[in-house]
């Protein structure tokens, strides 16, 4: 989704502003200026992260994402999924350091988008929130890491090492608290993360190995909740390729301690893919194109493939991948699938899915 | 030939009589069509800004401070769904909102009320709350924070209440009712174009009698006959109303450009273009209308009664006549309302030829003369042969009269609240920067000024009352103007008490406006309590100005008595120099604020453009009820014209009896002049009852709020020439036809002329 | 020629019929003297009532002279056509009794109102009014309207409103032509009983050959001569 979804996103707010500088996908090529003439910065190979600052947002890039995902186990051991999610859409690039501007003004210079979703016994709840940047109701810190919108809010303790999840939706809620093990994992090259064969991409690193614990509530139903998460971070100043239809992207814990990201951009001729590949001891490791085999195990089912076909043969991974039955479309303003799988096949393992862009 | 080409033939031989009934059908269809594109735009227009603040709450802070983007984030980190509604009120009246569309988001929740604000971004009157607030350094303005429904107080932190959500468009009651006017009028004008559309062809029928016998004779069944009458008539409303509709649709189009922006201009209200006014309803409508109108003769009762039936049923129709005036007095309520209008009218134009042969009669009864006994029989032959045309006359004379009646009753209150608000010559506005008391200081130390000029400081501002009388605080508009002089001391008070302006200078009062003292029920003398920034204070209440139909309560107070801490929405200046020229004052003010630049209203141009803006919006009116009486005139002269031809020769048998054709004319021009007169003077009840009952009755009752009655016997006058004129067109058509030798006795066929 | 109630000569008259000039009347002459009766007779169309109508001025022959009642018109005098149409007008008012086929009584007045507008117009007194309806015989139908009497009765009337105006000239055009065959002859009974007792005279247009013979004078527009 992600990508996808700001496409959309910014469609929607060029309504409520002054005529843009993006072209839909033609602004790929360089770097998109603002009509002040500062320009939105392109991330390129060669780029690379600071921590803890890339927590924080990146006012000079036009689309990023704090993005958590989850799969959870109640007290009586059913499976549970989770989603929260909050994008930030630039309007206006805004170089580091610049003075922010006043809230009473009610500024456009970016636009926040918050989605959180509970999958649990083939039922999915989803919310979405909006808000505009710079007023306050909205924003998000790297040190200590807070991510805000409104009453729902991802903060971090003292330490940075335990954060807190807090989303209340219409009817449904969970509390969370995240345990952060391991180090940033850098995707692609040092972070940049290719998002098409001419080099376009993103800066992209995740946390993959979260304990997480806490409570969801659905109605009248308190759930007690442990598991393992899986949060990411994104930001790049493009979307979408033309010719670029929809991307398939998956996160995975497997049984053996090892973790997988792979993603699958579908083009009008083939596809673009990439992935890591995260194994229990040792170095990640950027999977290229060509070591990558994604594809669905029903390419002609109609709607959401909900089975895949999962190979990175040069470390013996041969996975099938399945949602669980149910619908896990994301009805917000831009519906999306985001759902929890298993994994079976050569390992056994828990991860999640998302897929956009088939005709939703 | 078919059968239903025998029956056409009719109007091969009449083709004047199918142009006009085509041309009524047409042109009727374009004026309804028209009308109701036009409104139900101007209604979609206004139920979405309506919408918007339909029953609408709002948090505010309990320490009275207005709320700020602050407690906006602070509301909305708590998790309650509240959004901006920054609301810029320039001086000129133009209205622009600013709404955050993000935080709109929230209230769209299935099955839940409308989002507060579901249109365009396009300034009519939204905007993104950014471009609102970029307006608003130069303007005065006031953030409002909507809440959704879902939340009760008990939701709210503690400072924070709820309070009902005023700060609605100003579309008010003037616009509904203006809406309301012409709904109406376009209901009159489906009636007359009914009347008018039978009448012509009634008379095809009477013409075609004898084919018909004659078919009949030939074995056609009578069923066939009316069937193939029914076909024919529906090819013909057919062929008429669809040119008619796109006619009238592109009447509304010419027309919307101008009638939007008087809709904009008078209520705040732009016209959203490319809604309402399907092809539809149009087409059913007239399509009904003209069937109703052909084919009454198959409804029989129905048709009887509306043909002129017996005369027994005389009594009865006066019976509905005075029930329905009776009806129109005593009912509260707009449909009896309407039925009422209707009883009225059904039986005022059965009465009316009814009336005036009857009046015929009597006179022709009591004359010596001959020649004027005769006139007076020929003339209730007359009134009773047109009765049709002549009803569609009187209704469209009547409506043009109350039409006109209520147009110049708007204008003249229009004219006196433009007046009333605008009576300096110079409105200057204070910047934001300024000090205004260093403006009024240097105002009162002008000799010249004192001596020949006026002028008063305008506070613009929001109040808190309290404990009103639906038990709820009211938020009202205050209005601070000091000092008090003649600027103000020459408004209409509808109710005062002793000095009233003096008490006001004083500082020992408030005056309310007309829509605070209809709906808090506030009466001269009471006291009211009034939340002036955090203070509470208890002022009498002087008196009750005139607001014409403005729907927001206002306060007016002398700028004394407001608090240090009040927030001002707006000041300025309203000043006619006198002998000091208008420049000298605008040095002064400039040096004594040590600004570059002012702000600088020329009263009296607004006051130009407000009328002229005023113009437009009637425009569409005038030009329907004028086209209505156009188009009944040409009924009228083309009906006079056909039944006088079956009467021409017995205007012959005067010449061959002696008489000069100049004599027979003048004989012919006395009664057709005498028959439109009639009418006219028929019309006159009636339009001044139409206007009594939009005035004061539909007005009230939909609204709440009356208009003064006027009348306008100039505008009388001008109608009775009017109806003297298409009088004399019909004796001039006439005039014509009695110089033909050829002219030959007819058949003494009852419909063909030898009726008495 | 003084003597003479009327008389006139050389008249002619045509009409169009599309381009075609149609002769109706050609260099006719005729003369009529006080009490007697003239019959026109001829097919329809022959020119009986276009004669009928210039000898009471609603039309203007094409050329020709008429003295009628003392006075003359000649369509070679440069007389104003309006002050020809007063004098006419006079004639028609107060001496020359018009009665056609049908419709000659205003619908809207009764009997005697019709009469009494035609001798009120003729400035005769209205006193003798009823005692014409009464002579013709209808005198109790005098409050009766045109609509409310049979065809004989309004011919009837017609002839009341002829007389009642003391006529010197009478131009009837087929009176008695929608009348069957029985009224007719009662009503064109009255007709030439009261013309002879008036000695008033008469111009007949009729097609009805019998009555003709009973005029004193004859003629016939079929038979002239195109001279």
């Amino acid at each position: 989704m992600r990508r996808w979804i700001f496409i959309c996103f910014a469609v929607v707010l060029a309504g409520c502003s002054e005529p843009q500088q993006e072209a839909g996908f033609a602004g790929l090529a360089g770097v998109a200026e603002n009509e002040s003439g500062v320009p939105f910065l392109q991330p390129g190979p060669g780029d690379r992260l600071t921590f803890p600052g890339d927590f924080g947002p990146h006012p000079q890039h036009r689309i990023e994402w704090w993005y958590l995902t989850a799969n959870l186990k109640t007290a009586d051991e059913e499976p549970l999924g989770l989603q929260w999610t909050q994008f930030r859409q630039a309007i206006k690039p805004r170089p580091a350091g610049a003075e922010l501007p006043d809230a009473i003004n009610w500024p456009l210079e970016a636009a926040w988008m918050a989605h959180a979703a509970v999958s649990f016994d083939a039922q999915h709840y989803f919310a979405e929130k909006l808000a505009r940047g710079d007023v306050g109701h909205a924003g998000a810190r790297a040190a200590p890491l807070a991510v805000w919108l409104d009453d729902w809010q991802l903060e971090a303790g003292s330490g940075n090492e335990v954060w807190r999840l807090k989303v209340a939706a219409d009817g449904w809620s969970y509390d969370l608290s995240l345990s952060v093990n391991g180090e940033p994992v850098a995707h692609g090259d040092n972070g940049f993360s290719a998002k098409s064969a001419g080099g376009e991409g993103s800066m992209y690193f995740s946390l993959v190995d979260l304990q997480i614990e806490g409570t969801v509530t659905l109605g009248d139903q308190t759930l007690e909740v442990t598991g393992k998460g899986w949060f990411d971070r994104e930001w790049s100043s493009q979307f979408l390729k033309s010719g670029q239809q929809g991307w398939d992207w998956f996160a995975l814990h497997l049984d053996s301690g090892d973790k997988l990201m792979a993603f699958r951009l579908r083009e009008d001729d083939g596809a673009f893919r990439a992935g890591t590949w995260i194994p229990d001891k040792g170095e990640p490791v950027a999977l290229q194109p060509d070591q990558l085999r994604l594809h669905p195990t029903n390419p002609e089912a109609e709607g959401f493939p909900r089975q895949w076909r999962l190979e990175v043969p040069d470390y013996g991974v041969n996975l099938e991948v399945s949602a669980p039955p149910g619908d896990y479309l994301n009805s917000g303003l831009y519906p999306y699938w985001e759902s929890p799988v298993s994994v079976s096949g050569s390992h056994g393992g828990v991860g999640y899915m998302e897929l956009t862009g088939y005709g939703e | 030939m078919t059968l239903l080409a025998a029956l056409f033939s009719h109007y091969r031989r009449h083709p004047l009589q199918l142009l006009a009934l085509a041309v009524m059908i047409v042109l009727a269809t374009m004026l309804w069509t028209g009308v109701h594109h036009l409104t139900s735009q101007a209604r979609a227009s206004l139920d979405q800004s309506e919408s918007a603040v339909a029953e609408r709450q709002q948090v505010v802070r309990r320490d009275g401070n207005p709320v700020t983007v602050d407690d906006f984030v602070e509301l909305r980190r708590k998790g309650l769904c509240v959004m901006p509604w920054l609301e810029i009120s320039s001086p000129e009246g133009e209205r622009v909102v600013g709404v955050d569309p993000l935080a709109a988001g929230c209230f769209q929740v299935p099955g839940g009320q409308e989002a507060p604000w579901g249109g365009e971004l396009d300034g009519r009157p939204f905007v993104d709350i950014s471009e609102a607030a970029e307006l608003d350094r130069d303007q005065g303005s006031e953030l409002s924070l909507l809440i959704s429904e879902d939340h009760t107080s008990g939701d709210l932190p503690s400072g924070y209440q709820l309070v009902p959500f005023s700060v609605g468009p100003d579309t008010g009651e003037l616009s509904d009712s203006f809406l309301l006017n012409l709904d109406a009028l376009g209901v009159l004008v489906l009636l007359i174009t009914a009347l008018l559309v039978r009448s012509v062809y009634v008379l095809g029928l009477a013409q075609r009698r004898d084919s018909f016998a004659l078919l009949h004779r030939f074995g056609v069944p009578q069923g066939r006959v009316n069937r193939l009458l029914v076909v024919e008539i529906l090819m013909l409303a057919l062929v008429c109303v669809v040119p008619g509709i796109w006619l009238g649709r592109w009447l509304a189009t010419g027309l919307g450009s101008g009638f939007g922006q008087a809709l904009e201009g008078l209520f705040d209200q732009p016209l959203y273009a490319g809604q309402g006014g399907s092809w539809l309803v149009p087409l059913v409508i007239m399509m009904a209308v003209v069937l109703v109108a052909c084919l009454a003769d198959f409804l029989r009762p129905l048709a009887r009664g509306l043909a002129g039936g017996n005369r027994r049923s005389g009594g009865l129709v006066l019976l509905v006549l005075l029930a329905g005036l009776a009806l129109s007095v005593w009912v509260t309520d707009l449909l009896w309302l309407f039925i009422a209008v209707a009883m009225v009218f059904v039986a005022a134009g059965i009465l009316a030829p009814r009336l005036i042969a009857w009046l015929a009669d009597w006179r022709s009864g009591h004359d010596r003369d001959l020649q004027a006994r005769w006139r007076h029989r020929e003339l209730s032959v007359l009134a009773r042969r047109l009765a049709l045309p002549l009803v569609a006359l009187q209704f469209a004379m009547a409506m043009v009269l109350a039409v006109q009646a209520l147009v110049t009753t708007f204008e003249s209150t229009f004219d006196r609240w433009l007046s009333q608000r605008l009576e300096a010559d110079y409105y200057i506005e204070v910047p934001e920067s300024a000090d205004p008391t260093l403006a009024v200081d240097w105002l009162a130390d002008q000799p010249e000024l004192a001596a020949s000029g006026l002028w008063h400081r305008v506070i613009r501002g929001r109040a808190t009352l309290l404990g009103g009388k639906d038990e709820g605080d009211a938020r009202v508009d205050v209005f601070a103007i000091g000092p008090v002089g003649p600027l103000v001391t020459g408004w209409q008070l509808f109710e005062s008490a002793p000095r009233p302006w003096q008490s006001l200078q004083q500082g020992q009062g408030v005056m309310v406006n007309e829509q605070l003292a209809r709906r808090q029920d506030v009466k001269v003398g009471q006291t009211l309590q009034v939340t002036l920034a955090s203070q509470s204070f208890e002022f009498p209440v002087l008196a009750i100005y005139p607001d014409y139909g403005r729907p927001a309560g206002e306060i007016l107070i002398h700028p004394s008595v407001l608090p240090a801490d009040f927030a001002a929405g707006f000041q300025s200046l309203s000043i006619s120099p006198g002998n000091l020229s208008i420049e000298d004052v605008i040095d002064g003010l400039q040096r004594v604020w040590q600004v570059e630049a002012l702000t600088i209203r020329d009263n009296r141009a607004i006051e130009e453009l407000a009328s002229a803006i005023f113009d437009q919006t009637f425009l569409l009116t005038r030009a329907m009820t004028t086209l209505t009486l156009v188009l009944a005139a040409i009924a009228l002269l083309m009906m006079g014209w056909v039944f006088f031809s079956t009467r021409a020769w017995y205007f012959r048998l005067l010449v061959v009896w002696g008489l000069s054709r100049r004599q027979a004319s003048a004989q012919l021009i006395r009664l057709s002049v005498s028959l439109t007169g009639a009418v006219a003077l028929l019309a006159l009840p009636l339009g001044v009852w139409l206007t009594w009952v939009l005035v004061h009755r539909i007005n009230p009752i939909a609204f709440g709020w009356s208009l003064p009655m006027a009348v306008y016997p100039r505008f009388w006058l001008e109608l009775g020439v009017l109806s003297l004129l298409i009088g004399l067109s019909i004796a001039l058509l006439m005039s014509r036809q009695l110089k033909s030798p050829t002219v030959a006795p007819v058949n003494a066929n009852a419909m063909a002329g030898g009726e008495r | 020629m003084v003597d003479s109630l009327l008389s006139a000569r050389r008249l002619n008259k045509q009409f169009r019929s599309g381009e075609e000039p149609v002769p109706v009347l050609v260099n006719l002459s005729l003369h009529l003297d006080a009490g007697e009766s003239l019959a026109l007779t001829g097919r329809s169309g022959s020119g009986k009532s276009t004669l009928l109508n210039i000898l009471c001025g609603l039309e203007k022959p094409d050329a020709g002279v008429v003295h009628v009642l003392g006075e003359t018109f000649d369509t070679r005098s440069m007389e104003a056509g309006r002050k020809a149409d007063a004098r006419w007008g006079d004639l028609r008012r107060q001496q020359i009794g018009v009665v056609f086929q049908e419709a000659n009584l205003m619908p809207a007045l009764s009997l005697l109102d019709n009469v009494r507008f035609r001798a009120r117009l003729a400035g005769q007194s209205e006193d003798e009014c009823q005692d014409w309806l009464e002579r013709l015989g209808i005198g109790e139908l005098a409050d009766r309207f045109p609509d409310q009497v049979s065809g004989g009765q309004r011919q009837r009337a017609a002839l009341a409103m002829v007389f009642a105006m003391k006529p010197a000239l009478i131009l009837a055009d087929e009176p008695t032509g929608s009348l069957d065959r029985h009224t007719a002859e009662a009503v064109i009974g009255q007709l030439f009983d009261l013309q002879t007792r008036h000695g008033c005279g008469l111009i007949l247009a009729t097609h009805d050959p019998e009555l003709a013979t009973r005029c004193s004078k004859h003629l016939d527009l079929a038979h002239l001569p195109e001279t």
